[in-house]
């Protein structure tokens, strides 16, 4: 009697969180994001809009009056109801503006035209805003460029190893930047790899780096967001409905035409996803311009992180604000486009790909070629830095030595417990970066969930959503510092602490939720409404349906999102610092950063362990994912 | 149904809760030392736990000198406890919670700039964060060289170590520089690396170096000569130094005189590792330490400073973390080999602590919007 009352008990609770499964996860979530990332950015934002504790706009007035930071828009925003100066001014301007485009060479010695648009204007100052967006734009161009040829072969074509790859593609993501320039230095300086390559053929050496200091920062984008690009690309494309192809075939398509209109129009909103998180992201990049470009290339981000080194933290907070804001913007912007798509696909049945090299005629076909060529492209742009890492870690001045893995190894065995271990560091990578993934993945599925197909209301959630990836790096970890390491005051002089593994999980599964719920709602935005309403109107509860129909549709978009997490989780430096000092809990980046000093071969060693232990679990988790995609 | 358990395991697991953690401030009575003088005690308290904040490479470099610090100090004083604290940006995470009233963690700072002194007084009362040093009580303050004082105004700190801001260059493609005009001129035209001064000591070093030799109202010319000549500024050290500079990019690199001395350590070509000293000088960058308002181990701090320049810890300090003592000659052993390698400018340059107050960030902010502004 009392086992059959447990048991009714047990299904009746049962039955209650399944009915409240994606409420209570969504409860969760906003929990999580409220002091993770609200309370964070709050504290410093705050300080943009009030002067010892008195609202004002003075400090945006300040900012966007200065032609040092918004150029010609300073006189718009100086007087804005002057418009009939304004529109002479522009007028004036317009008259003036001519575009040619050129054939120019931009790799030295390399025979290879490329047309080159130029624009010739009369002395248009874009300010540090205008040429942040600038830079922005052409890295997201290169990287779209540089990513959907690999998200094309990855999901057409069948080769040993494709899997490997794909779950490969986003490893640049979690390199620290101080490790990326050093890559590039490593690659394409004059004594670099490459030189040292095409020295062998009697070539060179050339300037690569200081040939152009802009196409090199732009070419360190794409070597970041690329894999992106393909990445979330991939996912879109492995759950392409064929049969919704083979119809097209059947009444009487071209496969171009086919593709044209039935494939592109499936995958254009993961396209223009990664397009977007690649814009955003070199909106706000940081150390990678200065470390590779110089001062010349300053964009937003550097003024932020100088206004809070010297604290100044109005300033710093309006010239977030306004980042944030345009961010925000833009993704609406995409949003609103992203909802109105409704697609009818009702089935995730992947194309089936062909061999890459069947035969030695194929092989020689020219796409074929023209995919041998991109290779090794990829192989210098990607590959290259990473190798010539990996050498820099066992090279010093009289040729190859195990040095710096002699000074991990001494480390982990005779460091002190203030030290920094390196074992250490690869357990907490490793956890929380799991963590992370069991955290993220539920929360980005409910974001997807709440805002995919929604109306305007649903698109403004999904906004905020993207917070994380819409704030200032160095704003949000000041922000951490003030709000949750100092303590958040409580009246009678109580004050409560958030930190330790717990809080960094919790900070990570923040900045990675975003990617999950990229990956995702492209894809389910494109399933058929009809399968929901049809498994509800036979009873299923709203989270059944969506365990039972959707998600298993979109199960590449999940991976591919689950990959993100943990890669996220894996690369974060800005928080994971901020939340570890004076504790156990430091990360592989962390520890990279801290062995840096005079020489850099130490951090060099630790840079090549993260890459080699990141490389491994993405293959596990990719892997592991794999079993559930089919 | 694999797919299905997948999704329900994913799509079923809870957020974990916070890790919160309550205090309580303390009651902050020792706040203001500065009327105090900290009289020398008849039985000072030589026990318990001192801790001292300050940067990462003391502790988590190769070979640093904090570990020693820790073991010798220890050693002679049993009762006490050294613990190393690092705090994430420098003195600004104390600046900030001493404006934000929270607690702060530490009773001896290590590694202050002068920049870092004009810093705190910028934003916090005059002469606060750190107590007004009584040096009668710190018996070898009188051991640290002339020109190494830091020109406090409050007596905050004392210096315990120093380093030089040079030039690193390569003899077989440029000559040795004579003077800051030189890099003007055609011979080092796409030659030398510097540092972004907002956020690089070395870099913000040089940039004062020039404002010291060309004034206030002429160093902006100069960096436009600077400019005009191609010279490139990276963010920070380490790229200009291990990116740039070793890779061959460029032949010249501001860099720290003691660079011999890791070349000599890795073997690499002398003859890249040149140092130049251009006017005859050199830009130096003393490191001071402190003891905080609101220390609780006020008498053991005291040791510590008295302690830290002592011959052996000086010796230690300066060959493991590769700077220069702070204390003279007489009264520190070198090894002849760092001897032969760190080398000394003829004359060293300083922008004290009267001219950087009120005056630093203008003269770095009206620097950087030269360059960066496009």
């Amino acid at each position: 009697m009392r086992a059959a009352g447990l048991r009714r008990r047990s299904t009746a609770v049962r039955r209650w969180l399944e009915h409240h499964a994606l409420s209570l996860t969504a409860i969760a979530t906003a929990g999580v994001l409220a002091v993770m990332l609200y309370l964070p950015v709050g504290v410093v934002f705050v300080n943009a809009a009030f002067d010892d504790g008195v609202a004002t706009l003075a400090f945006f007035r300040e900012v966007l009056t200065d032609p040092f930071y918004v150029g010609v828009l300073a006189d718009l925003f100086a007087e804005p109801l002057a418009v009939r100066a304004h529109l002479e001014s522009l007028l004036g301007w317009l008259a003036a503006v001519s575009v040619s485009i050129s054939l120019e060479y931009p790799i030295p010695g390399v025979p290879l035209p490329i047309p080159w648009p130029s624009l010739e204007t009369p002395g248009i100052r874009t300010g540090l805003f205008g040429f942040t967006a600038y830079q922005a734009a052409l890295s997201t161009v290169a990287s779209v460029a540089l990513g959907l040829p690999a998200a094309y072969i990855l999901a057409k074509y069948e080769f040993r190893g494709r899997r490997t790859l794909r779950s490969l593609t986003i490893l640049p993501f979690v390199l620290p930047g101080i490790m990326v320039a050093v890559g590039f230095y490593a690659m394409f300086g004059r004594t670099g790899t490459l030189n040292q390559l095409l020295g062998i053929a009697g070539l060179g050496p050339y300037p690569f780096i200081e040939w152009n200091p802009l196409a090199i920062v732009i070419v360190a984008h794409a070597f970041y967001n690329a894999p992106l690009v393909a990445r979330v690309t991939v996912a879109a494309w492995e759950s392409v409905d064929v049969r919704t192809v083979e119809t097209a075939r059947s009444l009487g398509a071209s496969p171009r035409r086919a593709f044209r209109d039935v494939v592109v129009p499936q995958l254009l909103p993961a396209v223009l996803t990664g397009a977007l998180l690649t814009f955003i992201f070199t909106f706000m990049t940081f150390p990678i311009v200065l470390a590779l470009g110089g001062l010349q290339l300053a964009t937003v981000e550097v003024w932020i992180y100088d206004r809070v080194r010297r604290l100044a933290y109005s300033e710093a907070a309006t010239l977030a604000v306004l980042e944030t804001v345009l961010s925000l913007g833009l993704t609406y912007a995409y949003l609103r486009y992203e909802s109105a798509q409704s697609g009818l696909a009702r089935g995730a049945t992947s194309p089936s790909r062909t061999p890459l090299f069947p035969d030695l005629r194929t092989a020689l076909s020219p796409r074929r070629v023209a995919i041998v060529g991109y290779g090794i492209l990829t192989l210098v742009v990607f590959v290259g830095p990473m190798a010539s890492l990996v050498v820099g870690g066992v090279t010093d001045g009289s040729g190859f030595t195990t040095r710096h893995y002699a000074f991990l190894l001494e480390r982990q065995l005779e460091g002190a417990d203030y030290q920094t271990l390196p074992l250490v560091a690869i357990r907490n990578s490793l956890l929380f970066g799991l963590a992370t993934l069991v955290v993220a993945v539920p929360m980005g599925i409910v974001v997807s969930v709440v805002t995919v197909r929604a109306d305007r209301g649903g698109a403004i959630v999904d906004t905020l959503a993207m917070l994380p990836l819409a704030v200032s790096g160095v704003v949000f970890g000041i922000g951490l510092l003030q709000g949750l390491v100092f303590g958040i005051p409580l009246p009678g002089g109580w004050r409560i602490q958030v930190t330790g593994a717990v809080a960094i999980v919790a900070a990570h599964a923040v900045a990675a939720y975003p990617f999950v719920t990229r990956n995702i709602s492209p894809l389910l935005a494109n399933l058929d409404p009809a399968m929901v309403e049809s498994a509800r109107a036979l009873g299923a509860s709203r989270y059944r349906a969506l365990r039972d129909v959707e998600l298993p549709l979109v199960a590449s978009g999940i991976v591919a999102g689950a990959a993100f997490a943990f890669a996220i989780s894996i690369g974060e430096f800005s928080s994971t610092v901020i939340l570890a000092s004076g504790g156990d809990t430091y990360t592989m980046p962390v520890a990279v950063e801290r062995y840096l000093g005079r020489r850099s071969g130490p951090a060099i060693a630790m840079g090549t362990v993260l890459l080699v232990i990141t490389a491994a679990s993405f293959v596990v988790v990719d892997r592991v994912g794999g079993r559930f995609e089919g | 149904m694999k797919r299905r358990t997948f999704v329900g395991a994913v799509g079923g697991s809870t957020v974990a809760g916070f890790a919160g953690c309550l205090t309580r401030d303390g009651e902050d009575d020792q706040g203001n030392g500065t009327e105090t003088g900290d009289p020398e005690p008849e039985d000072p308290d030589l026990e318990g736990e001192l801790r001292v904040a300050t940067y990462e490479s003391m502790v988590d470099g190769e070979n640093p000198a904090g570990p020693w610090l820790k073991q010798a100090f220890e050693e002679e004083y049993p009762d006490a406890e050294l613990t190393w604290t690092i705090p994430n940006n420098g003195i600004n995470d104390y600046i900030d919670r001493e404006q934000q009233g929270a607690d702060i963690d530490a009773d001896v700072y290590l590694g202050a700039n002068v920049d870092d002194l004009v810093r705190i007084d910028d934003n916090l009362d005059d002469g606060g964060l750190l107590r007004d040093l009584n040096v009668d009580r710190i018996d070898r303050a009188d051991r640290i060289r002339d020109g190494l004082d830091m020109g406090d105004p409050h007596g905050r700190v004392l210096a315990y170590d120093t380093g030089y801001i040079c030039l690193v260059y390569d003899e077989n493609v440029v000559d040795e520089p004579e003077t800051l005009d030189d890099l003007t001129e055609p011979a080092y035209e796409d030659a030398l690396l510097a540092q972004n001064a907002q956020q690089s000591d070395p870099g913000q070093a040089f940039l004062l170096w020039t404002i010291d030799a060309y004034g206030e109202d002429g160093y902006l010319d100069y960096w436009q000569g600077l400019e005009e000549n191609g010279i490139r500024v990276l963010n920070d050290w380490s790229e200009s130094y291990t990116g740039a500079y070793m890779e061959g990019d460029r032949p010249m690199v501001v860099s720290y005189s003691t660079d011999q001395v890791f070349a000599n350590q890795y073997d690499y070509d002398m003859s890249r590792h040149q140092i130049a000293f251009p006017n005859d000088q050199g830009y130096a960058n003393p490191e001071g330490m402190g003891v905080f308002e609101g220390a609780s181990e006020v008498d053991l701090a005291y040791e510590f400073l008295d302690f830290a320049l002592s011959s052996d810890a000086q010796a230690q300090i300066a060959q493991r973390n590769v700077q220069f003592p702070a204390v003279a000659a007489e009264h520190v052993d070198l090894d002849e080999e760092f001897d032969r390698y760190a080398h000394v400018p003829p004359e060293a340059v300083t922008v004290g602590y009267e001219e950087l107050r009120g005056n630093l960030d203008g003269w770095v902010e009206n620097w950087a919007r030269e360059f960066a502004s496009q």
